[in-house]
């Protein structure tokens, strides 16, 4: 002990010596000069093999020891002491010994049961049997069953009630995460993310998925009431591996590399198929007398037929690498290790790439204190996402590349609209010359302190610290005619921007954890803590760069304009203070209650109103562990749990209680700088009144095993209230303002969750088959109840009373218009047959008539959430193989598809350029089901073709199937010291089922853009909704991954 | 350690963490300062771009009348407009919502530049800059709408800071007597002769405005066809004058700065003031500004075709698809290749097409009868499209061959508008197919279409507003106009001073009605340069202009001399509904279903509930009240 606290003086300074003194004052001299026992024997696994480096210590920490090869150990301890012996992956046993020498022989239990896995539940962990709100867990080994850039991909359809959804398929994107649906309108829906117990500040792609130990996800508001307001949309807790105490040193190496592919090429038409296209709606001009129509431009001829996205998408890679090393011993433990992660798409030069490091270390100092650390550290690199498929997919299948000497062309015309002409070896080729790269590197640390309260047996004062920061480097260049399709010499253009991230939380916790008379258990936190967010970011960009080896990097050099635009420069600050107490306390383990309170207050809302404190309770009653359910031999895990509670949002941005001035540049005249000036105007007024918007919510919840737990599962129902939503207020014109930000509207989820686990084929010996599945169920109702006082329907932001929050808001689609169908001539004055016939849902005259045309007041308000989604794993063993499959799920709601609809202009149906191959109306082919080519439009588009693009959204997908070998307990890993060795194939994205979109296109359904990305024109789909539109494409891919452990 | 840190965090953080202090953009009270005041005129500036050049703006002023109906792309925007029975611009889609959403936010900062810098004791003639503004956004929102509120929220034109959602029309006669004249004969009293800055306005800018509201006032107080008004007022003046009153100062203040023009003059010849290299000549008094030297000032992008609400696009919606004309690349067979080239780089005659908006044949028949004397024919329109192809580097024809394989060289006619059908075209596109409705003459290399025989598709273009492009730089021609948008021109002068005599004001010597419409006509008699032709033409037809004048000037000559001047400028619908002549003006045209064919009539069914444009849903929607509240909110014939 004493040789100890030297150590550490001579390490530390005065703040050291300083917990020197307390640890001299408070350091009981109880350890010291009882009588030891000999204690030797072996400990083996529940298969009865030897397990070597068992941790073998005595309760109050005076010896240790680990088993060595063989299983055996040998300790000097107290007599009548106890031992505790614990190892990686087996329940930790407690011995006590007597008062002699004495020979032990230990069988420790592998953890399977689900009954004594602990969970983290924030500021704690429980042991999942005590907890009483809602949590799902995932350990970090099932999780990287799927491989992949980051924890989001890897989540999907693997927890009930935790909606993970693609808005990109560029490599490295994350994914937009909904715990239990969508509770505001404008303000953030995203959930709160923990990483070791502080608030991450960063991205989720900062975070490396091997570094994960296990991810809870609180659900409901008397599980995440302790992170009050910032946990209003969940709280997804993220534990990164920690060296076990008492572990001998592990090294252990995870690496997977493979090849991918485009899952399937956006269904454009063939070079036949357009010229038939064509041909059709010059025959509908010619039969109908409207109606531009589309010869061939001088590139192309009715003979040619090329496959412009075949040039573009090359094969490839995903490559992943990780180190770790960790050790413990009685009193620290650490774990180091490092990452590198390499995705390159099917896009050329578009690629993510991360390098991560991290750190963990825990150490005890006497008696009473006890230190840590952790650190992750991430460095990011993403390029060529200004690699678009535009060009591939609006290009004319019969214009060739080539010209007549067999050179590329610059650009090819499709009739009057002209596309660069781009192939994969091209886009390599001016790699240096366009570009579009950033960096990001973040640096996430924790370090706590804790000290047990001496003389309280079980009080513990703990100190959290978190410093994090992350900064992003943009840059873009685009060189000299390098994209213009027409003009060589068009002007270069540059552009970067920066960005910085500073966020510190501290937190003050007393936590008192203690069991009373064997049954009373209770566990008390109290919590000051504050945070704040620093964050500050610009932007500028240049046209005319003299020389292309410039690049981004000096834009100084600019000949032309430029712009440092005041919109893209940004600052906030924001801050949050909070004091917390809760209470757990469970009798016998029958009845749990936990109680929480929580004061926030918040530096982005109004004076005044900056403050909010919010209860929640629930409770739990383990029906299981009663007497009269002693007999029951199959049932052996019921629980009952309820609780409510109540959480805040404030997620508004800084500042939106001060109302602001926008800029509105002009020029007076055209003689350079002189002329030029910048004009201010009132773009949102101040709200002197704006607070908090919170949630209520109810949450059941029943957790059963059956079967000796061979059978677990869970079912959940929950209600959320959320009132008080910050809404962007849109002002009538008559005030001359256009918004304010203010606390309006109502809206409702309640929900429904199932998830299930199974060990269905069970063997008795090592080798022997096995057979495990889970499956996960879940279904969200969401609902607006109210919007600015009264007002029922906001037809510009598609918000409606009574329905959910996202919706489609548009004419319904009922097939076309056939010959001899009545009243064409009424409903669509100039429409034509073979057109899209859409509801109408006005009046009829007497004689049956209807009294008007269709317009706008036939939109209807279209369902978009699915009805069920979810997701189901299942994996086979044999003699060391190892087969698994991921698979997830949605059922029902409706897919936006851009490329179908009219916002992505890739189906006019006129021939103008490339079309999506339909099958189309034609005077043979009535029963086509896209309206006529060349009939009429509405703009450029077929009239309703916004209609064309919905589709239900349901599929099944099979995210990866793999099969491993593990090669286990062979002479040869003995000898070079393997501790672990597996092998590994995997699929990913294999094949899709039960989509009705994928059946009509080919195409992945899953979405891969916001409504307002990746089409021709924006503004007709919220942007807030996720869609299929003209992004990368999705990719298939094989990978051979190894997992060794030394 | 841990309880001192933790004692230390708990102390001082608190109160400071919860502060805040905005370092990345202005509050409202920026305003207050000097520096707020200038940069709030600025955005006055600014919010025309809003207004002026907007495409659908656009749309609302011209389609329906005698000059714009709907084209062959047009969507429902377009087609409504037209009130030719394919539906009726309503509160949902009328697109005269681009007015009432953009003019409030004006009204209010300069209100707001009004109060704070009066405070200030900020210049007079800056001041005056304001005061303009509120009365010209006062000016085209009364004659649009009828009776609009003059409290925002915070008191009858004063600043509003206040997120109400209540408003309360004022009258017509209300919105003239207490803000459009005051205000803007303040302006005219305090603004100074020549602008502060390039396009800024002056006394002579406020004085052109002032007299057409005094004109469009005396109209309004005399209704000779009994238009409605709303909200209901009765058609005497406040202040007790009469439409006489109003007429003769209509008449006073247009010859006053006829009189005094400043740095304002006509420019030599017509062509001279619409032509693109001579923008803000000193012939325009206010336009809404661009440049293609700056995005960012221009808030347009002018490098791509995507810049936002501010850009001026209005000639893409009258401009038909030109650009699908071919011609072929063998002399001896027909092998069909592009003929033109979408490139800014071509002019001022090749705009981008949208072809949303289409002349009715009226406009060449009627309107623009004289082609021959009369240069506004020739310098409104783009009559003759010539062969661009060349524009595009990887095109090495320097020669084509159109209609009859006859040749064609760079810059050569491909498609000419003729002025009257000579009969005999052939329209089958069957051996030299054109790739548009146009058909072609023997012995002509160039297609052809009669002006009298046009179509909804083709069409000649609008070639005052062209697009046009100073440097080399780019050649997309999907960027929008980087042209300024003319607004108010000293020759409406001459014109507004015309029509206050034609309404009984009495005339100065040598300034009656006709004199007043010769100085336009002598000027229209001069050429320099023929658009059609490509070439100079130096010629001066203006004794047979001004022998042409009637000797008495009516309201119906006034109307189409005003056509034959401001064509296709936004002006139209304004001055039809100011002088009720909507119906007879625009009450059917006549237009051919394909180019070729014998015209048919359109009729418009044009109600006299339609003099009063509907107040827009989005400001119906975002009021608070109940249904009746906004039921009574909106002009009478909208549901």
């Amino acid at each position: 002990m004493i040789i100890y606290k030297t150590r550490i003086a001579a390490v530390g300074g005065k703040l050291v010596g300083f917990c020197l003194l307390l640890l001299l004052i408070f350091h009981s001299p109880l350890a010291v000069g009882q009588t030891g026992v000999r204690i030797s024997g072996t400990v083996s696994g529940d298969d009865g093999v030897p397990l070597s480096g068992v941790s073998i210590r005595t309760s109050d920490g005076s010896a240790s020891t680990s088993t060595d090869n063989d299983g055996q150990f040998m300790i000097q301890a107290p007599a009548n002491s106890a031992l505790v012996i614990s190892y990686l992956g087996y329940t930790t046993q407690e011995i006590t010994v007597g008062g002699s020498d004495q020979q032990l022989t230990v069988t420790l239990q592998t953890e399977a049961s689900t009954l004594d896995e602990v969970v983290v539940v924030g500021y704690g962990t429980q042991r999942k049997e005590a907890v009483t709100g809602s949590v799902a867990s995932i350990s970090g080994d099932v999780m990287r069953e799927v491989p992949s850039a980051n924890i989001t991909q890897a989540l999907q359809g693997r927890l009930p009630g935790v909606q993970m959804t693609q808005t990109s398929t560029r490599p490295g994107a994350g994914m937009q995460i909904r715990i239990r649906g969508t509770r505001s309108l404008t303000a953030s829906n995203d959930p709160l993310l923990v990483l070791d117990g502080i608030p991450f500040a960063g991205s989720i792609n900062d975070i490396d998925p091997n570094s994960i130990k296990s991810i809870d996800i609180l659900k409901d508001a008397s599980a995440t009431a302790i992170y009050g307001s910032r946990g209003a949309n969940g709280v997804i807790l993220v534990t990164t591996h920690r060296g076990q105490k008492g572990q001998e040193a592990r090294i252990s190496y995870n690496a997977f590399d493979g090849v991918k592919n485009a899952f399937s090429k956006f269904p454009m038409m063939n070079g036949p198929q357009f010229a038939r296209l064509r041909a059709e709606a010059l025959r509908t001009a010619e039969e109908l007398g409207r109606g531009a129509t589309y010869p061939n431009s001088s590139d192309e001829s009715d003979d040619v037929n090329t496959d412009w996205q075949d040039l573009l998408y090359q094969t490839g890679r995903t490559m992943s690498h990780d180190l770790n090393v960790s050790k413990g011993s009685e009193k620290g433990n650490y774990s180091i290790g490092m990452g590198y992660f390499n995705d390159k798409g099917v896009m050329p030069t578009n690629a993510y790439s991360r390098i991560s490091l991290r750190a963990a270390v825990d150490q005890e100092a006497g008696k009473y204190f006890r230190f840590g650390l952790t650190s992750n550290s991430s460095y990011g690199f993403t390029e060529g996402n200004q690699v678009g498929v535009g060009d591939a997919l609006g290009s004319s299948p019969l214009a060739s590349p080539y010209d007549t000497d067999g050179n590329l062309k610059r650009a090819t015309f499709a009739s009057q609209d002209v596309y660069k002409v781009w192939t994969k070896e091209t886009i390599r080729d001016v790699r240096d010359l366009w570009l579009s790269e950033t960096k990001t590197l973040g640096s996430y640390n924790n370090i706590y302190g804790e000290v047990k309260v001496p003389g309280v047996e079980g009080l513990q004062y703990r100190l959290n610290l978190g410093l994090n920061v992350r900064q992003t480097a943009g840059g873009s260049f685009t060189g000299i005619g390098v994209t213009n399709p027409t003009d060589p010499n068009a002007p270069s253009g540059a552009s970067i921007n920066h960005s910085l991230t500073t966020n510190w939380a501290i937190e003050n916790l007393l936590t008192y954890d203690r069991t009373f008379a064997g049954k009373h258990s209770v566990n008390v936190v109290a919590l000051y803590s504050a945070q704040e967010n620093r964050y500050n970011s610009s932007a500028i960009s240049a046209i005319d760069i003299p020389a292309d080896h410039f690049q981004y990097y000096n834009l100084g050099f600019a000949e032309g304009e430029v712009t440092i635009n005041p919109a893209d420069q940004g600052y906030s600050k924001s801050g949050l203070v909070s004091w917390m107490g809760r209470v757990m306390y469970a009798y016998d383990d029958r009845y749990m209650l936990s109680a929480t309170l929580r004061s926030d207050a918040s530096s982005v809302l109004a004076p005044g109103h900056k403050w909010h404190t919010y209860p929640a309770i629930s409770a739990g009653w383990n029906i299981a562990n009663e007497s009269f359910m002693a007999n029951n031999a199959w049932l052996n895990q019921l629980k009952l749990r309820v609780g409510y509670g109540e959480t805040s949002n404030q997620a508004v941005g800084p500042y939106a209680t001060l109302g602001r001035l926008n800029t509105r540049p002009y020029n007076f005249g055209d003689v350079g700088e002189d002329s030029y000036a910048i004009g201010y105007y009132i773009s949102e007024l101040p709200n002197q009144n704006l607070g908090w918007e919170y949630t209520e919510t109810w949450n059941f919840g029943l957790d059963f095993g059956l079967l000796g737990n061979r059978l677990t599962g869970t079912i959940e129902y929950y209600k959320q209230h959320t009132k008080d939503i910050l809404l962007r207020v849109d002002l009538p014109s008559t005030t001359g303002v256009g918004s304010y930000v203010s606390n309006i509207g109502e809206t409702e989820n309640k929900g429904l969750e199932f998830s299930l686990n199974g060990v269905l084929v069970e063997s008795d010996e090592p080798g022997g088959f096995t057979w495990e599945a889970g499956i996960n169920l879940y279904a969200n109702r969401n609902k607006l109840l109210a919007l600015t006082s009264g007002q029922e329907r906001n037809e510009g932001n598609w918000w409606f009373v009574g329905h959910p929050i996202n919706v489609i808001f548009d004419y319904e689609k009922d097939g076309l218009w056939q010959e001899g169908d009545p009243y064409l001539d009424i409903l669509e004055p100039g429409g034509n047959v073979g057109m899209i016939k859409v509801k109408y849902t006005g009046e009829f005259n007497a004689d049956g008539t209807p009294v008007r045309e269709i317009g706008a007041d036939d939109r209807q308000i279209l369902k978009f959430d699915p009805n069920f989604e979810g997701g189901f794993n299942t994996r086979f063993g044999y003699k060391g193989f190892d087969l698994g499959l991921v698979a997830t799920f949605k059922n029902g709601g409706r897919l936006i598809s851009a490329l179908y609809g009219g916002t992505s202009y890739l189906n006019l149906l006129s021939g103008r350029h490339n079309n999506v191959n339909v099958d189309y109306w034609t005077p043979e082919n009535r029963n086509g089901s896209y309206p006529r080519p060349g009939g009429i439009t509405a703009g450029d588009n077929p009239k309703y073709a916004n209609t064309l693009g919905y589709f239900d959204a349901s599929y099944l997908k099979v995210r990866t199937i793999t099969l491993g070998y593990n090669f286990d307990g062979r002479q040869w890993m003995d000898r070079i010291g393997v501790n672990q060795l597996r092998l590994y194939v995997t699929a990913q994205n294999p094949f899709v089922l039960f989509s009705p979109y994928h059946k009509e296109s080919g195409m992945d359904p899953e979405t891969n853009s916001y409504g307002d990305q990746n089409q021709a024109v924006t503004g007709q789909i919220q942007s807030r909704l996720p869609i299929v539109a003209s992004n990368a494409p999705s990719t298939r891919s094989y990978l051979i991954g190894v997992n060794l452990t030394f | 350690m841990i309880t001192v840190l933790a004692t230390l965090f708990a102390v001082t953080g608190c109160e400071r963490i919860l502060d805040e202090v905005p370092r990345d953009r202005f509050e409202p009270g920026f305003f207050k300062t000097e520096e707020g005041i200038i940069g709030g005129l600025t955005g006055l500036y600014a919010n025309l771009r809003r207004i002026y050049g907007q495409p659908y703006y656009y749309n609302a002023t011209e389609t329906g009348t005698d000059e714009y109906t709907y084209g062959a792309q047009a969507d429902g925007n377009f087609r409504m407009a037209d009130l030719s029975g394919l539906g009726i611009p309503d509160a949902q889609n009328s697109r005269w919502d681009v007015l009432w959403n953009a003019a409030y936010s004006a009204i209010n900062s300069a209100s707001g530049i009004i109060t704070n810098g009066t405070e200030a004791e900020m210049p007079a003639d800056l001041i005056a800059e304001a005061r303009f503004f509120r009365a010209f956004d006062y000016f085209l929102l009364v004659q649009t709408f009828g009776g609009v509120p003059l409290d925002l929220g915070g008191g009858v034109l004063e600043f509003n800071m206040a997120p109400t959602l209540k408003s309360v029309r004022n009258t017509v006669p209300e919105v003239y007597t207490l803000a459009v004249f005051p205000d803007l004969l303040q302006a005219i009293a305090d603004l100074p002769e020549n602008p502060r800055l390039i396009g800024g306005v002056t006394k002579n800018v406020a004085r052109l405005t002032l007299a057409k509201a005094y004109l469009t006032y005396g109209w309004w107080l005399e209704n000779p066809n009994s238009i409605p008004t709303y909200p209901e007022a009765s058609r005497t003046d406040p202040d007790g004058r009469d439409a006489q009153w109003y007429f003769q100062q209509a008449y006073d203040v247009a010859t006053t700065a006829i009189d005094n023009p400043g740095p304002y003059a006509l420019q030599p010849t017509f062509y001279d003031v619409n032509f693109a290299e001579n923008d803000r000549n000193n012939e325009i008094m206010l336009w809404a500004d661009h440049t293609e030297n700056s995005a960012y000032y221009s808030e347009s992008n002018v490098t791509g075709w995507d810049g936002g609400d501010a850009q001026n696009q209005a000639v893409w919606m009258v401009t038909s698809y030109f650009h699908t004309l071919k011609a072929s690349n063998s002399p001896s067979s027909w092998t069909a290749v592009d003929a033109m080239f979408r490139t800014v780089q071509a002019g001022q005659s090749y705009s981008r097409m949208w072809a949303r908006m289409a002349p009715p044949i009226g406009v060449f028949t009627h309107t623009f009868a004289d082609k021959a004397n009369d240069s506004r024919f020739d310098g409104t329109f783009t009559s003759v499209y010539r062969g661009t192809w060349h524009y595009n580097p990887s095109r090495t024809e320097t020669e084509l061959y159109g209609a009859n394989l006859l040749p064609i060289g760079e810059n050569e006619p491909v498609l000419t508008f003729l002025p009257s059908d000579p009969g005999s075209i052939d329209y089958s596109n069957s051996t030299y197919n054109s790739g548009t409705q146009a058909g072609y003459l023997p012995g002509r290399a160039d297609y052809v279409v009669p002006l009298d025989k046009i179509s909804r598709e083709i069409y000649p273009g609008l070639w005052k507003l062209g697009t046009y492009r100073k440097s080399s730089d780019y050649n997309d021609d999907k960027i929008a106009s980087s042209r300024p948008y003319n607004i108010l021109k000293f020759s409406e002068l001459y014109f507004v001073a015309a029509e206050a005599v034609v309404k009984g004001a009495a005339p100065q010597a040598g300034k009656t009605a006709r004199d007043l419409i010769n100085v336009i006509r002598e000027r229209a008699g001069k050429w320099r340069f023929s658009v059609a032709g490509n070439t100079e033409k130096i010629e001066d037809n203006s004794a047979a202009m001004i022998a042409a004048t009637p000797a008495a000037i009516d309201i119906n000559y006034i109307l189409d001399e005003r056509s034959r001047e401001f064509f296709g400028e936004g002006y139209r619908w304004h001055d039809l509904a100011r002088t009720q002549k909507w119906e007879e003006y625009g009450g059917s045209y006549l237009i051919s279903e394909k180019a070729g064919n014998i015209p048919v009539t359109v009729n418009r069914q044009l109600d006299k509930y339609l003099y009063l444009r509907p107040i827009p849903q989005g400001q119906l929607d975002r009021m608070d009240g109940e249904g009746d509240f906004k039921k009574a909110y909106q002009n009478p014939g909208y549901n």
